[in-house]
């Protein structure tokens, strides 16, 4: 055990983070480097191409350090995003250390300093990794990152290690630090069996593959074991470690990463941050830190043909195995059929799963308007948690309603504050208070309401400081605030699926905005189509879309009739694809028209 | 009650906009004319061959030549393959004989040997009596040589003349348009067809659309003169019984109806299409490919299609709605369906809003159906 180190690599996005993961696994000689994808760690089709991890991973090492022995060195893959930040925390905590690297031309970024503390907090050793040094633009800047890495992680000058993770400068310096700095797993071999679920995935063949970290005790192949977070018992058929595929080994101790496959065929049951010990001589308490993950975002997912809703909920079911933040229940709209109430970590979660359904199993969706979950009371004193807003009581029901409100880090050159603060206020923020890194990095702290980010927040951050200012948050709690319910009636009919619920005294522009939006986005149809926006009964705007003036072919003799009968069946396939509420059709891209509405 | 078609694939010259199959005349007069007798002695084998076929033994109720430009074609031509089709088919006494015809291509003495040769019907390709209009077209005639050919057709004998016109010109105004109608009431003809300017691909027209050397006109206007022009003509007594087609009483085209009526008919020449009892083919679509097919005494088919039940009855629809309308009834004994109580939601929707009328037998568009009619059709699910 004393040689095995158990290691993560934390960053702010693009910093470099799969880069050095590649070159370590090059140096180890894990994999041959004419082997070598670029990033072989985001082996998702979506990774590779968004340039970020999504799901984690883990991979064994064997290094042969400078003082002769070898180490077997586990690294466990984090995802990059804020979105994902209880997976993060699920896999520091099952590390000893990690590897905190920072572009030399960036600087410390929301990111670095969140997933830093989430390392701080597991207790890691941490081993700063300046990367980038090579680029023509690092000369400048790398004396202020080396002073913000050293305030922030309170190390000395010396400990910070330098290079390059593209060229591969540095690198065996920071696989000698791993051996060195990073302390052994100090966990007991002789007591009852505590391994964490820090991932898993599901294998077709095999059922749900959780990826652990033994913390406690052996596992051997055969052994009864159990799931703390729901009790259920599996025997373990097949145990091994994560090389660049499984490893079967038939057993786990103490301090090792490895797999372990259990015959689960239940998609939940092996689910991220859950503790497994034996059912023989069960551990009194799991290990710390499992929560149920909370999804923040939901939005309605509906296959575009009503008749695929079995396939939707298939292609769910699998997705979730791997992903235990998912959340789906089925839910009825009256606009857009049968379909599913999805809940996320946050809107790139959102957008990663439709992609992935509609990449990976081809499916057609259509996608309602994201929201938070709010809390309302009743006058009767009735709690309610509405995670759909054609679900919000009526006015006249509602004592009280309470939204999430997150605290945001951003960072960014202190010329942006201005405009930063400006946006944050449009939003609805309470400024805390803002701290300088160094001259050329405000710390930037607000309150906001979560509805009020997952939409555009982020693209409208990035744009205004010109792709500087970094962002980071974390839920808060529940706030009182005067939300309401706006409504669209298309034709006089409520079309529950573009319900939104917006604070009162944004309603009016709001409902402007998105009547004029739909302007846009609905076709011209046989008959007039009046849009209104309403609160309850009272109708805030109005646009209308003029009835079409002609569509006529003016031809259509002997030879035409084939080709028409075919263009006929082409349109119709088209509007197949639409919506009909009433007698209007709806295209899907309306139903998200909240999201491009212009300011 | 069938119909027999002969595309005959000659122009003197090829017009931007059209996409119909025909070709103009190359340097070498000695080999167009060849050309144009070894097509003749193809469509005549066609013709033979095809009468040869027991299922073909049907009445037929009319003659169409269409092109191309069968104008070209010599009376004694016309009379030639009208006295072939006589012999070969069962055409009925009254049967209607069209000819498509170019002002600018005919002079009296050829319209009268056209009347002596059976021709009963003239579809006249006027276009515009705006010789700037006629021009952009690249027509070959003027609006004079128009007005006297419509004039020559009279005196040579023919009661039933029918007028081809094009709008939604670019930039065509109301008024411009309006002048082109007015000048055409002048001169009675029975039948106006009255087609919006389409952009076909693969035609010098959309050529000139995609490079914007040519702006069409916007959809907006296009509305307005099609709405203009339906309104004009049913006042002036010419009922609309078709999307782009007029008629004074008693002279609709029967040949086109019969295509709107799913009616049986027989093509000739080349890229002909043909319709038999469900069955639809189409014939190649090269005058030399077509006669070496011929000459070899093979039928010049390339394509053909089975409709299924269903596309029988989707084929019925639109081509009902765009002309005079669906006989329930006989909707309901061809097909076992019933329409109406397919399409109910629509076809009320449709009823209210004054698109479509229903009188009991036909359910039928109103000029405010016409108007939308492939929406109306591709709405029917």
């Amino acid at each position: 055990m004393k040689n095995i180190r158990n290691f993560c690599i934390v960053a702010h996005i693009d910093h470099g983070k799969s880069t050095l993961a590649d070159r370590l696994l090059e140096t180890t000689e894990t994999i041959a480097s004419r082997d070598m994808t670029k990033q072989v760690l985001d082996d998702m089709e979506l990774e590779q191409e968004r340039g970020i991890t999504i799901k984690l991973h883990a991979i064994q090492m064997k290094y042969k350090a400078r003082d002769k022995q070898e180490y077997i060195l586990n690294l466990i893959d984090t995802p990059g995003h804020v979105d994902f930040s209880y997976e993060v925390s699920r896999s520091l905590a099952a590390c000893e250390g990690a590897i905190l690297v920072v572009d030399a031309t960036q600087g410390v970024e929301a990111q670095t300093i969140s997933n830093l503390y989430l390392a701080i907090d597991a207790g890691l050793e941490i081993i700063p990794f300046i990367n980038k040094i090579d680029l023509p633009s690092a000369k400048t800047m790398i004396d202020t990152v080396k002073h913000q890495v050293m305030d922030l992680v309170g190390c000395t000058e010396d400990e910070i290690l330098m290079g390059s993770a593209k060229s591969g400068l540095g690198t065996d310096e920071v696989l000698e630090a791993i051996v060195k700095r990073i302390s052994p797993p100090k966990d007991n071999p002789d007591a009852p069996l505590r391994a964490l679920i820090f991932d898993s995935v599901f294998d077709e063949y095999r059922g749900a593959v959780a990826y652990v970290r033994v913390f406690d005790g052996t596992i051997k192949e055969k052994d009864q074991i159990k799931f703390f977070s729901t009790g259920k018992q599996f025997q373990a058929e097949d145990i091994g470690i994560l090389e660049m595929q499984r490893q079967r080994t038939g057993a786990l101790s103490a301090g090792d990463v490895g797999y372990i496959i259990a015959n689960v065929k239940d998609v939940h049951d092996t689910k991220v941050g859950d503790t497994i010990t034996s059912v023989d001589r069960p551990a009194a308490e799991p290990l710390p830190g499992y929560k149920e993950v909370k999804p923040m975002v939901f939005s309605g997912m509906y296959p575009s043909n009503s008749d695929d809703f079995a396939e939707l909920r298939d292609a769910l079911e699998k997705l979730k195995i791997n992903d235990a933040a998912l959340l789906f229940e089925p839910e009825t709209s009256l606009a857009l059929g049968f379909g599913f109430r999805c809940g996320f970590l946050g809107l790139l979660h959102m957008e990663i799963i439709r992609e992935r359904l509609e990449r990976e199993y081809n499916q057609a969706l259509i996608n309602t308007v994201p929201n938070v979950e709010y809390r309302v009371t009743k006058m009767n004193k009735e709690v309610l948690l509405v995670d759909n807003p054609a679900f919000m009581p009526t006015p006249g029901e509602i004592e009280k309603v309470e939204e999430p409100f997150i605290k945001a880090q951003i960072i960014a050159p202190p010329e942006y504050i201005g405009p930063i603060m400006k946006l944050c206020m449009d939003r609805r923020g309470v400024h805390k208070n803002t701290t300088y890194l160094s001259p050329e990095r405000a710390d930037i702290h607000y309150e906001l309401p979560l509805a009020e980010i997952i939409f555009d927040f982020y693209d409208k951050l990035k744009s205004l400081s010109r792709g500087y200012a970094s962002l980071d948050y974390d839920f808060l709690e529940y706030r009182e605030s005067e939300l309401v319910k706006l409504d669209i009636l298309l034709n006089g009919e409520p079309v529950d699926a573009l319900s939104t619920i917006v604070h009162r005294v944004k309603s009016y522009e709001w409902g402007r905005k998105l009547c004029s939006k739909l302007r846009e986005l609905i076709p011209r149809q046989m008959f007039e189509v009046a849009i209104q926006a309403a609160i309850g009964s009272k109708v805030i705007a109005r646009e209308t879309i003029s009835a079409m003036r002609k569509n006529v072919l003016a031809k259509c003799y002997g030879g035409d009739i084939s080709r028409k009968r075919k263009l006929l069946e082409k349109q119709k396939e088209g509007k197949k694809r639409m919506k009909q509420v009433g007698r209007v059709e709806i295209p899907q891209e309306a139903f998200l028209a909240v999201l491009s509405m212009e300011d | 009650m069938s119909s027999l078609y002969l595309h005959i694939p000659f122009c003197e010259h090829k017009c931007i906009y059209c996409d119909f199959y025909s070709i103009a005349p190359k340097e070498n007069p000695e080999h167009d004319n060849a050309l144009r007798e070894r097509f003749l002695s193809s469509l005549k084998h066609e013709i033979t061959m095809r009468s040869e076929e027991d299922r073909f033994h049907s009445s037929y109720e009319t003659i169409f030549f269409g092109g191309g430009t069968p104008s070209l074609l010599s009376p004694s031509t016309i009379d030639e393959i009208l006295n072939l089709l006589s012999r070969s088919f069962h055409i009925r006494t009254d049967a209607e004989v069209t000819l498509e015809t170019n002002p600018g291509t005919v002079d009296l003495e050829t319209l009268k040997a056209f009347r002596s040769a059976g021709v009963n019907r003239i579809s006249m390709g006027i276009q515009s009596f705006h010789d700037d209009d006629l021009k952009f077209l690249s027509r070959i005639h003027s609006s004079l040589e128009a007005k006297e050919c419509v004039r020559n057709a009279y005196e040579a004998g023919f009661e039933n003349v029918s007028f081809d016109l094009i709008f939604a010109l670019p930039s065509q105004t109301r008024e411009r348009w309006e002048a082109n109608l007015q000048q055409a009431m002048e001169l009675h003809p029975t039948h106006i067809s009255c087609y919006s300017l389409i952009v076909e691909p693969n035609t010098p027209l959309y050529r000139m659309v995609e490079s914007k050397q040519v702006i069409l006109l916007n959809t907006e206007d296009d509305a307005a003169l099609y709405e203009y022009t339906i309104e004009c003509l049913t006042s002036h007594g010419y009922e609309q019984y078709e999307v782009s087609n007029f008629a004074k009483p008693g002279f609709k085209s029967r040949h086109n109806s019969n295509y709107w009526n799913h009616s049986n008919y027989l093509g000739f020449g080349p890229s002909a299409h043909s319709y038999w009892n469900g069955l639809r083919w189409w014939n190649i679509s090269n005058v030399v490919g077509y006669s070496e097919r011929l000459e070899q005494r093979l039928l010049p088919v390339v394509g053909e299609e089975r409709l299924t039940p269903q596309q029988l009855v989707e084929e019925e629809i639109f081509l009902g709605l765009r002309s005079e309308g669906i006989n329930v009834a006989g909707f309901q004994s061809r097909h076992q369906r019933d329409v109406m109580n397919d399409h109910r939601s629509t076809f009320e929707a449709l009823l209210d809003q004054q698109m479509m009328v229903f009188d009991g037998e036909k359910l039928r568009l109103t000029p405010k159906g016409y108007m939308v009619c492939d929406e109306i059709c591709a709405s029917l699910q």
